[in-house]
């Protein structure tokens, strides 16, 4: 089990809290009816739904006396929904005491008094769900600001970027602002704005133009996972180095401003594969698991998408299909040796993902020109086999316009120096293999 | 075969032996039926699937869906350089300095004591720490410069030689082990104790087959190693990982594999038949007993038969033209030789097979070094070199990766007595040099230094876990990633440790 039964109940508080605000509604609803001809008699139930109330009302604050517990809301908050709900739970008590007939007689208390009061205890409740809700979905969850709040568009180009609104922004919103926000200050930091970042926490200000090791925010990404200091605190995500460098970048050449486009600033050489990564621009993102490994050069033509029900024909049809990247979507395409299987069937379904294809193995498959005519389509094709196959020389007239080709294997085929020649014309070749064919020549020469 | 095994919906095995085991699925079946059916839909809901354990997931039902799935699950964390790899492991320990490890200084040290300096306290093994004094001894064989960059390389190996612009030489391996099994177990699976999953396996977990006729992993020990020291099977062994995922050793005698021919008088016309209902009643055990061994064994059945097929053909040297045996040298028609390991290593490798492992034994010198060497060298050398060549021209160095080496190095002292022409070496972790070629690794360079008498490396260090990490590199795995959970702890080939050597990727 992932959780001990004490959390899970405690996490049934959202699920039970429901219960009184649900009777305490009705019996505030029930009593203003009463006060109509055509539902007086409403009025005798309200006691026992107050009691019912009250019942569940102590139930949510056990339960969510439990959740507290686990230590991950705000404490402010926090402490303001505790006491108005137990509060809430007590009047609620004391309200359903006082309409019993028996103390009603004693205490004599007038029906509007008590309609009053009812209102008043839906009012604190009001209060106390609104500060249980902020615990749950964060302090802006419900504000008119909320409202107003517009979100900007992603940028079409590096360019264009606007470093701190759409790059370093987002990374603070996405890595700090659940605890760092207004409203939920831990180490008295907010990340919500540039001000905020300035005036900093307890330990000083986060950021500090053109210093970043005097930039207590950077300081603390930067640290050992283990130190205590090291942020995000509790297992949280931590920055991916990417996101590190881009902040490194706006504290000391960015000068922490805002509102700058990468255009508009200097030196940006550095920064720009940087945001380009970031914004997931050229073919690969910014991952997590991406992160810390070495920099890999990928094709941007490349999709990253792949029409699957063609994938899914291909396998079934003996095609083996190795997926060597899935976003984007690389493809190692090998027709087995000897197959027997007729281009025919399968051409529509290469077709499909053509610019997935990356590596193509048609090896020993008794393949002419004519069947392979296709394959100037395969635009992002890197590694292909034609080794062991009656093909001839018109095939180079194929592959002169992929550009990304590197490597090619016409071994044991019909081709002869004219095909060399042809192929030189892509510069993008770099190996031939052309063991026992007719050929002298090699690209190289 | 008997009719009444022929109505799919119901097979159970009608023998009185069986009875409890029949009693067993009757009340699985109850409560799948009825409970479980209908309690497990509400539960399952409640808690979500963590919490059911690992509760199988509704099947999607259209292939597209299936194809999402399996895309997002293939496992290249980025972009393969390497589709197969073909490890030449040389046990017992080569020397550097007789092959790869050039020291023409050394020559005029010869007989003096290694200096403190060097040795700096470092562990020796028991065989030589008791010798009075640790006399220097340099290479018996002369070197000489091959290839575009010259390279510096033995007069032992003379087709290495010739490939050398293929080579990329790493001269600074360090380990961590003194001794054989340690130091063989920690190259092979990542600690030096017996336990976790071997190279091979790991990458049959991660990867998978491209070729489910044969093995993902086979190993070849050739026959002509002097067997002075042991390879126990765990080094090809899978550790805690499923049990498909070992590797297969192919037998260095008649029968590559054993046992896989039809036994005389049986045609084989119905064997498919049988195996599909012990498919079945395995399927039954395993259902009952949850052994996930009863998978690995259909699975190996499964193999079996396939292999059937794809065994004799890829073993058949048969086709290969006379230039072929010349290019290996004689030993390759000799099967079990290395040079004959080698040859079928290439066969393997073009049916896509992943991972194809040669163990060769008998570097282990610790006297009598240079004839030991020379023996070694002379029975390795041509089919190394011609692995090389064949797979260049074939066009499969693209996407093959090639390596060489042994689990440590040997020490610049003499063990044992020094004489003009004779001497040891003993065991020496602290540098080595292996070397791979082919796929994504650069071609035609040196990678690291050691000191002048190869005994501390000076530049670019490089020790198990990196060579680990970056082998799983070329294949397009992250080394971090690459977990399997086993008794409540996450383990990886790397351990905690391990640093892809940027310097040698293509």
């Amino acid at each position: 089990m992932i959780i001990d039964i004490f959390t899970f109940s405690g996490r049934l508080h959202p699920l039970i809290v429901h219960l009184p605000i649900g009777f305490i509604l009705l019996a505030a609803l029930f009593d203003l009816l009463s006060y109509t001809k055509k539902y007086r008699y409403l009025k005798q139930s309200v006691p026992f739904i107050l009691l019912i109330g009250f019942i569940a009302a102590v139930l949510a604050c056990i339960f969510g006396y439990v959740l507290s517990l686990s230590g991950d809301y705000d404490t402010e908050t926090l402490t303001h929904h505790k006491i108005s709900g137990i509060t809430l739970a007590a009047i609620c008590g004391l309200l359903y005491i006082s309409s019993t007939p028996l103390l009603k007689k004693t205490l004599g208390m007038a029906d509007k008094l008590f309609s009053l009061l009812l209102l008043g205890l839906v009012v604190l409740m009001s209060y106390s769900g609104h500060q249980g809700a902020s615990l749950t979905h964060g302090n802006d969850y419900l504000t008119f600001r909320a409202l107003m709040q517009q979100e900007r568009k992603k940028p079409a180009t590096v360019e264009q970027a606007i470093l701190f609104e759409d790059v370093i922004q987002p990374i603070l919103q996405k890595k700090c602002v659940q605890c760092h926000r207004d409203g939920k200050q831990k180490g008295e930091l907010s990340v919500e704005s540039l001000i905020a970042l300035k005036k900093g926490g307890k330990s000083g200000p986060a950021v500090v133009a053109g210093k970043p090791d005097a930039s207590e925010l950077f300081r603390r990404i930067i640290l050992d996972e283990d130190h205590k200091d090291f942020m995000p605190a509790d297992g949280k995500p931590p920055l991916t180095k990417n996101e590190v460098k881009l902040i490194a970048w706006w504290i000391k050449e960015g000068k922490a401003e805002a509102g700058k486009t990468i255009a508009g600033m200097k030196n940006t050489n550095a920064l720009k594969p940087m945001v380009a990564l970031f914004l997931g621009m050229g073919g690969s993102t910014d991952s997590e698991q991406n992160d810390g490994e070495p920099d890999q050069q990928i094709n941007p033509d490349l999709p990253l998408t792949i029409d699957t029900s063609s994938l899914a024909n291909l396998k079934n049809k003996g095609i083996r299909v190795r997926v060597m990247l899935n976003k984007p979507v690389m493809l190692d395409v090998t027709l087995p040796p000897k197959s027997g299987i007729k281009m025919a069937d399968i051409k529509g379904h290469i077709l499909k993902l053509a610019k997935n294809i990356v590596w193509l193995n048609f090896s020993d498959n008794q393949l002419t020109d004519q069947e392979i005519s296709f394959l100037p389509e395969l635009k992002n094709l890197e590694k292909l086999r034609l080794d062991k196959n009656p093909i001839t020389d018109q095939v180079s007239n194929y592959l002169i316009s992929l550009k990304h080709l590197e490597a090619i294997n016409l071994n044991e085929t019909n081709i002869t120096d004219g095909a060399i020649l042809t192929l030189k014309k892509n510069s993008g070749i770099k190996r031939l293999y052309s063991w026992k064919t007719k050929t002298t020549a090699s690209i190289n020469n | 075969m008997a009719d009444h095994h022929h109505h799919e919906e119901e097979f159970r095995l009608n023998n009185p032996d069986f009875e409890r085991l029949n009693q067993r699925l009757d009340r699985r079946d109850f409560l799948t039926k009825t409970s479980m059916g209908i309690g497990a839909l509400a539960l399952g809901s409640l808690f979500g699937n963590k919490l059911m354990g690992n509760a199988p997931r509704p099947a999607i039902s259209n292939a597209t869906g299936d194809m999402e799935q399996e895309i997002l699950k293939a496992l290249p964390h980025f972009a393969p350089k390497a589709k197969r790899v073909v490890y030449l492991f040389m046990s017992g320990g080569p020397s550097q300095l007789e092959t790869f490890d050039y020291k023409p200084a050394l020559v005029n040290m010869m007989g003096q004591n290694l200096p403190e300096s060097i040795r700096k306290g470092q562990r020796l093994t028991g065989m030589s720490a008791n010798q009075s004094a640790l006399p220097v001894v340099p290479s018996y064989y002369k070197f000489n410069q091959h290839g575009q960059n010259q390279t510096w390389i033995s007069e032992l190996l003379p087709h290495t030689a010739k490939v050398i612009d293929d080579l990329c030489i790493v001269k600074s391996m360090h380990s961590e082990a003194i001794n054989h099994d340690p130091a063989i177990t920690f190259f092979q699976t990542g600690n030096q104790l017996p336990g976790r999953p071997s190279i091979g396996s790991w990458l049959s977990y991660g990867l998978g087959s491209d070729n489910e006729n044969l093995p993902t992993f086979i190993v070849l020990v050739s026959k002509n190693g002097q067997k002075d020291q042991p390879l126990y099977a765990r080094l090809w062994g899978n550790g805690f990982l499923p049990s498909k995922h070992q590797g297969v050793q192919f037998g260095s005698g008649k029968d590559p594999v054993l046992f896989l021919n039809n036994p005389e008088g049986y045609d084989g016309a119905d064997r498919k038949e049988m195996l599909d209902y012990l498919s079945k009643l395995n399927q039954i055990q395993n259902s009952t007993y949850g052994d996930p061994e009863v998978d690995a064994r259909i699975a190996q059945y499964e193999m079996a038969y396939r292999m059937q097929t794809s065994v004799p053909e890829v073993m058949s040297v048969a086709d290969e033209p006379e230039e072929i045996f010349e290019l290996y040298g004689p030993d390759s028609k000799d099967p079990g030789t290395y040079a004959a390991n080698c040859l079928l290593a290439r066969k393997l490798l073009e049916k896509d097979v992943k991972f194809v492992q040669l163990y060769h034994q008998g570097w282990d010198q610790h006297g009598s070094l240079p004839s030991g060497i020379a023996g070694q060298c002379k029975a390795t050398d041509q089919g190394t070199a011609a692995l090389i060549t064949d797979l260049k021209r074939r066009g499969l160095l693209e996407d093959t990766l090639v390596i060489w080496g042994g689990e440590f190095g040997r020490t610049v002292y003499s063990q044992g007595k020094l004489t003009a022409n004779d001497y040891g070496r003993d065991h020496h972790p602290r540098c080595f040099t292996m070397w791979m070629a082919g796929a994504g690794v650069k071609p035609g360079i040196s990678f690291g230094e050691t000191d002048d008498f190869s005994y501390n490396i000076v530049k670019d260090p490089v020790h198990v876990h990196d060579f680990q990490a970056t082998l799983l590199h070329l294949m397009g795995i992250d080394h971090e990633r690459l977990t399997y959970k086993f008794q409540g702890r996450r383990f990886r080939l790397t351990d905690v440790e391990g640093k892809i050597v940027k310097g040698i990727l293509a």
